[in-house]
């Protein structure tokens, strides 16, 4: 999806530097304006825009990341994040009275499960994000204080998933990560 | 009123602009001197990402880069906020005092950040995340978390004096709803308002909507920090916060904006008149800009869904009245006309082709689908940065430009206009191009350092290091024209 979007820009990005370019160079000759002829223009430009964006809207609404209660998650990974740490349990999850001993940095699931992350946090902000193998990012939802957040993920590839923290959280905020091992 | 306003000397000039020219002149001459320290700060953060200055410490970083996003982000504001008032006082009367009480407060904020982050270490990112400035893990001191909100408490009130003053200034010739245009929506066309005044007013209505939510922010917080047993809930303060900020970042888009439907037709020789069109635009503009913000927390799953559908649709629909009303518009003026192309007049055509290029990767990103992939990867800072830098920034410079040459009758020379335009856009367009492809590649944003899952990030940050030199190298050549000028307008 990054890289059609990607496309998406420098297309759009090309056509836009196209247009300027061309209006640019309509001043080497003066010549007045037809307005009539412009707001016909505009109008088509409206509709054109128009039309772009609700067939952006139907596609791409029906993706929201959100989790529906339909279906029932095969496995629950309890996500929770603390400066400067990543725990990933089942069962129960940490506190932080206890976080030293319970607190786990990483967790296995099978691959092609539908697994729920519970994301929260027991201090600040955090991004609960997943890298694949492959080193890109595949899901994310952010952990907030006083809330859980459920992010369900199917891994088709097995391999070695790599949490990473994406919402600032201070000093170590590059070096806070998970794992989690698809098998 | 003049079809062609927009010099500093147009017809209807008064005595009364004089002293406000001196006090925008000084705010001018601040941003011409903060303005390169904070790129030079961005600067030395892509040099550390790039594998450079090893052994700054990551706090360090963290600080210079709140540093770096509260500085620009204020700045542009009040440049932004400085030159529309002067371009105002050939409609209407700002206060000359309160100018220069929000330069005062801004001055004091300034001082108070710069303690709080190069004295104390404060990293808490430009839109400190509440409670992130109460969690430091011992890298800040309290004295510098309460230094931030003391810099944010005086500024804002400085700015909201300010914004009050320039809306009543406008609410003392033209009732508000003449101000917002509405009764050409009834087919009058008198009062003739200029565009600048229904974007000045669209404006300012939206700074002291943004500034309410702020101070808002601020009494939960110190609820929660002086009062017994109360906490707040931190989706609410994040709604709080990114309304604020967006609020903030979108109306210094705006002063931009107006300052070419103001300025530009000086250089093509045809007005811009006020018309049904650009009214219904200015309108829909300040209903959906309330929305919008929706976009920034499409990660917080515990949001209502029926918001985040709100977000994606109100950022889609925002783009459509930009597009199709000002972007096209400018386009129109400029078609076939006797355009003078100097520097004011370039930078201001490259900054509404800015603003929709930056504005398209926005809408990409606005949409939830999307967002899953590029939230918070430097797609992020890539996009802003768009429609900042090549953007706005392009805009409020020109017009400074436009207006201390015209202050100063220094003429413009055109070896060094090329010289600007041809390395701010080449180093520009380069350093984004750098930020839009590591977010494609999902390198994160705000790391001091990359871990090897995003090792890439290192790459693209050592190339951006050249772009931006050939930026900076624009950016002080612009610098020297339009301070000398500004120095001779000021001494005047």
């Amino acid at each position: 999806m990054p890289i059609t979007a990607f496309v998406v820009f420098v297309i759009s990005s090309a056509i836009i530097l196209l247009v300027f370019g061309v209006v640019a160079r309509s001043t080497n000759a003066h010549r007045d304006v037809n307005y009539a002829r412009a707001n016909r223009l505009r109008l088509l430009f409206f509709v054109s825009l128009g039309a772009i964006l609700l067939i952006f809207l139907a596609l791409t609404l029906p993706d929201l990341p959100y989790p529906v209660e339909a279906s029932a998650p095969e496995r629950i990974v309890l996500a929770t994040g603390k400066q400067y740490a990543w725990s990933l349990t089942e069962g129960t999850s940490p506190t932080l009275d206890n976080w030293d001993t319970a607190f786990s940095p990483t967790i296995n699931v099978p691959t092609g499960a539908v697994v729920e992350f519970r994301v929260t946090t027991l201090d600040v902000n955090h991004g609960f994000s997943l890298y694949g193998p492959d080193r890109h990012l595949k899901a994310q939802t952010q952990a907030m204080p006083g809330y859980v957040n459920r992010l369900r993920v199917v891994f088709d590839q097995p391999g070695t998933y790599t949490v990473l923290c994406l919402e600032f959280c201070g000093m170590a905020h590059h070096r806070m990560r998970g794992v989690v091992e698809v098998r | 009123m003049a079809t062609v306003a927009s010099t500093i000397t147009a017809p209807g000039a008064d005595v009364h602009r004089t002293p406000l020219i001196r006090v925008t002149l000084v705010w001018v001459l601040t941003a011409l001197v903060l303005f390169p320290v904070l790129a030079i700060l961005g600067l030395l953060m892509r040099a550390q990402q790039g594998g450079y200055l090893q052994s700054t410490p990551p706090e360090v970083f963290y600080a210079i880069m709140t540093l770096h996003g509260l500085g620009m982000v204020g700045l542009w504001f009040v440049a932004g906020m400085a030159v529309i008032s002067v371009l105002l006082a050939n409609y209407v009367k700002p206060t000359t005092a309160v100018s220069w009480i929000a330069y005062g407060a801004t001055l004091a904020g300034v001082v108070l950040l710069l303690a709080a982050t190069l004295i104390g270490r404060l990293g808490v990112g430009w839109y400190f995340l509440y409670p992130l400035p109460f969690h430091s893990g011992g890298t800040w001191p309290p004295w510098a978390t309460a230094s931030l909100f003391a810099a944010l408490a005086i500024m804002g009130v400085g700015w909201t004096v300010w914004s009050a003053d320039l809306l009543f200034a406008i609410a003392r010739r033209y009732r508000l709803s003449h101000a917002l245009g509405w009764h050409y929506l009834s087919g009058a066309t008198t009062p003739d308002v200029p565009p600048i005044i229904i974007i000045s007013t669209v404006s300012f209505i939206g700074v002291l909507a943004g500034l309410v939510a702020a101070v808002v922010i601020l009494v939960l917080v110190a609820l929660e920090q002086f009062g017994s047993g109360f906490t707040n809930d931190a989706l609410l303060i994040k709604n709080l916060t990114f309304y604020f900020g967006h609020m903030v970042v979108n109306i210094t888009m705006y002063f931009g904006v107006a300052m070419v439907y103001e300025v530009l037709p000086a250089y093509t020789g045809r007005p811009w008149k006020t018309n049904t069109l650009v009214v219904l635009a200015w309108n829909l503009v300040l209903f959906l800009v309330m929305f919008a913000y929706l976009h920034h927390l499409y990660m917080d799953f515990a949001q209502p869904r029926w918001l985040q559908v709100t977000g994606q649709l109100s950022s889609y629909l925002i783009s459509v009245p930009a597009a199709v009303v000002t972007i096209f518009s400018t386009l129109v003026l400029i078609y076939g006309s006797t355009m003078r192309w100097r520097l004011p007049s370039v930078m201001l055509f490259l900054g509404v082709m800015g603003w929709a290029i930056g504005g398209v990767a926005a809408v990409i990103d606005s949409t939830v689908a999307v967002n899953t992939r590029f939230h918070n990867t430097l797609w992020v800072p890539a996009h802003f940065h768009t429609y900042f830098v090549m953007g706005v920034m392009l805009m409020i410079l020109g017009t400074v430009f436009h207006l201390v040459t015209d202050l100063s009758k220094v003429p413009e020379r055109s070896a060094l206009t090329k010289t600007i335009v041809g390395t701010v856009g080449l180093g520009g367009y380069g350093f984004l191009l750098m930020f839009y492809l590591a977010g494609v590649a999902s390198v994160p944003r705000r790391y001091a350092v990359y871990p090897a899952e995003v090792a890439v990030g290192t790459t693209f940050a050592k190339v951006s290091l050249i772009f931006i030199a050939v930026l900076l190298v624009g950016a002080l050549v612009y610098i020297w024209e339009t301070g000398r000028r500004c120095l001779k307008a000021f001494s005047s």
